[in-house]
């Protein structure tokens, strides 16, 4: 079969589905539907507002996960900083709480907890490091 | 506020003038379209594979889908090939829902058997092969025969319908052809 032969052919393809469409009938159906459902906007917006709301979910869901993975990020974390460091002090070492310590150099210099500021934390023992922690969680 | 369309003039109205005035609202508008363009989206469905039983349906649903969403038509190609496109649409999500109730597939869809069958014999054996063999084309090559071969249109028309180059157009059409000429040798 040629290509002339087969265009031939395709102008004839459906011919007789054609012939057989009741137009008239076609034509009322469509626009009583059309009048029926005058507006399918609602259709794709509804769908619209779902991805926007979903979009917003994620975004702060990711948020809150990211403010509750960094230290230090998340609101409030400077009254609170120590609770997620030091659940039970009393288990502690004097060189881990050094090193929790360390983490807080922040919160010192701006937070109004009152700490030795004449002795260096470093010349502290465990005791009054647990001192300065528990101060630091609101305890002291 | 509708405006109705103006019927004391010689030269019928474009349908430009008919989609502006279903968009204002005019009934009547809509139902010259349909008057105007059924039965060759009925010819182009028919020939991408709808069963002859479904033609009313799909017509009737591709002329909804438009008019809904003729706010999307911007004039880049005719309304008839933009109505062709969407028929496309209408007819792939014919063929999933199909599939999932597990009905007859759509190339072996009901098509109409009725007649004399000693009738052009020879010609409708080699209809129903080139109808077979649409079917086992890519939907956008077998799209773009039909538009070109069975509804005559240039690609640049063709192009402008499915958003893309009339080379690209070209393309398609040419491997459609070379695909058909192995399918049904």
């Amino acid at each position: 079969m040629n290509e002339e032969r087969m265009e031939q052919l395709a102008r004839r393809l459906g011919a007789r589905a054609a012939e057989q469409v009741d137009v008239d009938t076609v034509a009322r159906q469509v626009v009583e539907r059309l009048r029926a459902q005058p507006e399918s906007r609602a259709t794709w917006i509804q769908p619209a507002w779902l991805r926007m709301a979903a979009t917003v979910v994620v975004l702060l869901g990711g948020g809150v996960l990211i403010g509750r993975l960094i230290p230090g990020r998340g609101p409030g974390t400077s009254n609170h900083a120590a609770h997620y460091v030091a659940d039970d002090l009393n288990d502690l070492s004097a060189a881990e709480l050094r090193d929790v310590l360390a983490s807080f150099d922040d919160i010192l210099n701006t937070d109004s907890v009152a700490v030795p500021d004449t002795t260096d934390w470093r010349e502290l023992d465990a005791q009054q490091l647990r001192e300065v922690l528990r101060a630091l969680e609101g305890e002291g | 506020m509708a405006n109705p369309l103006p019927r004391n003039v010689a030269a019928p109205p474009a349908d430009a003038e008919l989609i502006a005035a279903w968009r204002n609202g005019d009934e009547r508008a809509a139902t010259e379209l349909v008057e105007r363009h059924a039965r060759p989206l009925a010819r182009f469905l028919a020939g991408a594979g709808a069963p002859d039983t479904d033609v009313d349906d799909l017509v009737q649903e591709t002329f909804v889908r438009a008019f809904r969403g003729v706010d999307r038509f911007r004039g880049q190609c005719q309304f008839r090939t933009w109505l062709l496109t969407i028929g496309g649409n209408v007819l792939k999500d014919f063929g999933r829902r199909a599939a999932r109730r597990k009905v007859v597939p759509l190339e072996e869809g009901v098509r109409d058997r009725t007649g004399d069958p000693h009738d052009h014999a020879e010609a409708r054996e080699a209809e129903e092969l080139l109808a077979a063999g649409l079917q086992r084309l890519p939907r956008l090559q077998r799209e773009v025969f039909l538009l070109r071969a069975q509804q005559g249109l240039e690609y640049d028309e063709i192009a402008g319908a499915l958003g893309t180059t009339p080379g690209a157009a070209r393309v398609h059409y040419h491997h459609a052809v070379r695909r058909l000429k192995e399918i049904v040798k």
